[in-house]
């Protein structure tokens, strides 16, 4: 089955002013989103990302501390599954809680590597 | 981790550890610095909601702690004028002991005993309690007190400033310090309580978690010597008898259910025999608090089989008591609501008119709801379709409204 990546930016990790049980709440339903991909066969794995870093760019290999997005731009984390198409990757994408604090998610497909 | 999934989150966590983090780092900062715990364990609840949407680490509890603690250590080291505080942050000796968790009941009584200044507001103390040791946010807190959150955020501020002007937290193994203090934190706990259990929107989840943590919090007092007492054990014999009759207060259309309909099977029997527990508890000593009579109120109700089956003599007598102890208009109230029952509803509608004039009562939707079931019981419809519907204006929340609505539609019938 083809792979696809979300990649996610913004979201509740830069929302301002969570409170703990708001916190919790939000995180019950990224385990209940991965549950139901798991359970369709999809084997989601995902990773987050801190939002320190670095950036090396340029072929003098500048390198700068911080990715210094807006905080709606800030990649906090990405995760691959296995969906049959583009359009089901994106229908399925849907339900992620991303969207709850304002975030948004990046579709795309990972390139087979066999012919 | 990404393997992990997905996780098995216990109810509660992130608030449980919000309270026992800031109280922990306060206790090692010392109170001037508290602004400064609640940024770095707010820090470290953000990063764990971050880092396990795609799996739980092994130890959660252990995680956040590691976090908060680099945390904190990270912002001594770029504000020099907090260095003196490196130490006890960089000391694992220190550190350990100060956050282990057999040093958390000590850690919450000394904030919640220095929470109840005498310098601040009841008020005060329980929305501090509530901010600080059960992490509820401004917006939650104004939600429960049906108050706007610049109210509670000016409450939190006076209440900060005070606890930063503290050199230290309160010392409760000091018997003379912890029980000049008792009584005030247990009437904030009694304020906590009643705001879970009365609450304007008792569908609301953080509500019964309210009552959870007023309970919590008053069993810590009560399992050290210097904090512990009979007027604690009467305080939560009240909460847990009252507790027990949270599942059938309100029903499947999410509407309040009188005492008289609750399906008594359904009460929690492990809460009432706790609560029995405490009342027991309770009788040693020689002082008869207004929580004792309370508490043997709610003993006479939960363990009734029924409403025509309560000691009623027995209730009127608490309440008696309880006015001369603590005049109010509520409990004046709960007092002609028994003599009904006790006298007949001639002297119950006599008593309670009695009371008519009172400012209070007369913006209290269940003053109006029990003159109407008095009527209603007596058969006078029209006048207790007229007292119902002066209950269903002043009605605070949907389940309040629900049920007036309901007893308006019976008399129709």
């Amino acid at each position: 089955m083809p792979k696809f990546m979300y990649i996610f930016r913004g979201g509740a990790a830069v929302a301002p002013g969570l409170s703990p049980a708001e916190m919790q709440a939000h995180l019950q339903k990224w385990y209940l989103w991965a549950d139901a991909l798991a359970k369709q066969g999809r084997h989601p794995g995902g990773n987050p990302v801190e939002r320190s870093g670095k950036t090396i760019r340029g072929t003098d290999r500048v390198v700068t501390d911080g990715p210094y997005a807006e905080a709606k731009d800030l990649v906090t984390g990405a995760l691959i599954l296995e969906a049959a198409s583009l359009d089901e990757a994106t229908e399925l994408a849907l339900a992620c809680p991303v969207f709850e604090y304002g975030g948004s998610v990046e579709v795309r497909p990972i390139v087979a590597q066999e012919l | 981790m990404a393997a992990e999934l997905p996780g098995e989150l216990v109810a509660d966590l992130f608030r449980r550890e919000s309270g026992r983090l800031v109280a922990a780092l306060t206790r090692v900062l010392g109170p001037a610095h508290l602004a400064l715990a609640e940024d770095v364990v707010q820090d470290a609840l953000v990063s764990a909601m971050q880092a396990w949407r795609f799996g739980l680490p092994r130890d959660p509890v252990a995680w956040i702690l590691q976090v908060a603690r680099n945390r904190a250590i990270d912002l001594l080291r770029r504000d020099r004028r907090l260095a003196a505080l490196r130490p006890a942050l960089e000391s694992e000796r220190e550190m350990a002991a100060a956050l282990a968790p057999d040093a958390d009941p000590a850690n919450q009584l000394a904030m919640m005993f220095s929470i109840c200044d005498e310098a601040l507001a009841m008020e005060t103390h329980v929305t501090l309690i509530l901010r600080l040791l059960c992490g509820l946010s401004a917006a939650e807190i104004a939600r429960a007190f049906l108050v706007d959150t610049q109210t509670i955020d000016r409450r939190l501020h006076r209440g900060r400033a005070r606890l930063q002007e503290l050199g230290r937290l309160a010392d409760v193994s000091a018997a003379d310090e912890a029980r000049a203090r008792r009584p005030s934190v247990l009437r904030a706990l009694y304020l906590l309580f009643n705001e879970g259990y009365h609450g304007s929107d008792a569908r609301h989840p953080l509500h019964p978690a309210m009552c959870a943590d007023a309970l919590r919090l008053v069993e810590l007092m009560l399992a050290s010597p210097a904090t512990g007492g009979p007027d604690g054990h009467a305080l939560a014999a009240l909460f847990c008898l009252s507790s027990a009759r949270l599942p059938t207060r309100l029903d499947n259309d999410g509407a309040f259910v009188p005492l008289v309909e609750q399906d008594r099977a359904r009460w929690d029997r492990a809460l009432i025999e706790r609560g029995v527990l405490h009342l027991s508890q309770a009788a040693t000593g020689d002082e008869l608090t207004r929580w004792h009579l309370e508490a043997g109120i709610a003993c006479e109700h939960t363990l009734a089989p029924s409403v025509a089956e309560t000691d009623w003599r027995r209730i009127v007598d608490l309440y008696d008591a309880l006015l001369a102890q603590a005049p109010g208009p509520i409990v004046a109230m709960n007092r002609a609501v028994a003599i009904a029952e006790l006298r007949g509803l001639d002297a119950g509608r006599e008593a309670l008119r009695a009371l008519e004039g009172d400012e209070k009562l007369s913006r209290y939707t269940f003053y109006f709801a029990a003159r109407a079931d008095i009527e209603r019981r007596a058969g006078k419809r029209a006048e207790a379709r007229r007292l119902y519907e002066r209950a269903l204006d002043l009605a605070r929340s949907r389940a309040e409204r629900l049920v007036f609505q309901k007893k308006i539609a019976e008399l129709e019938k």
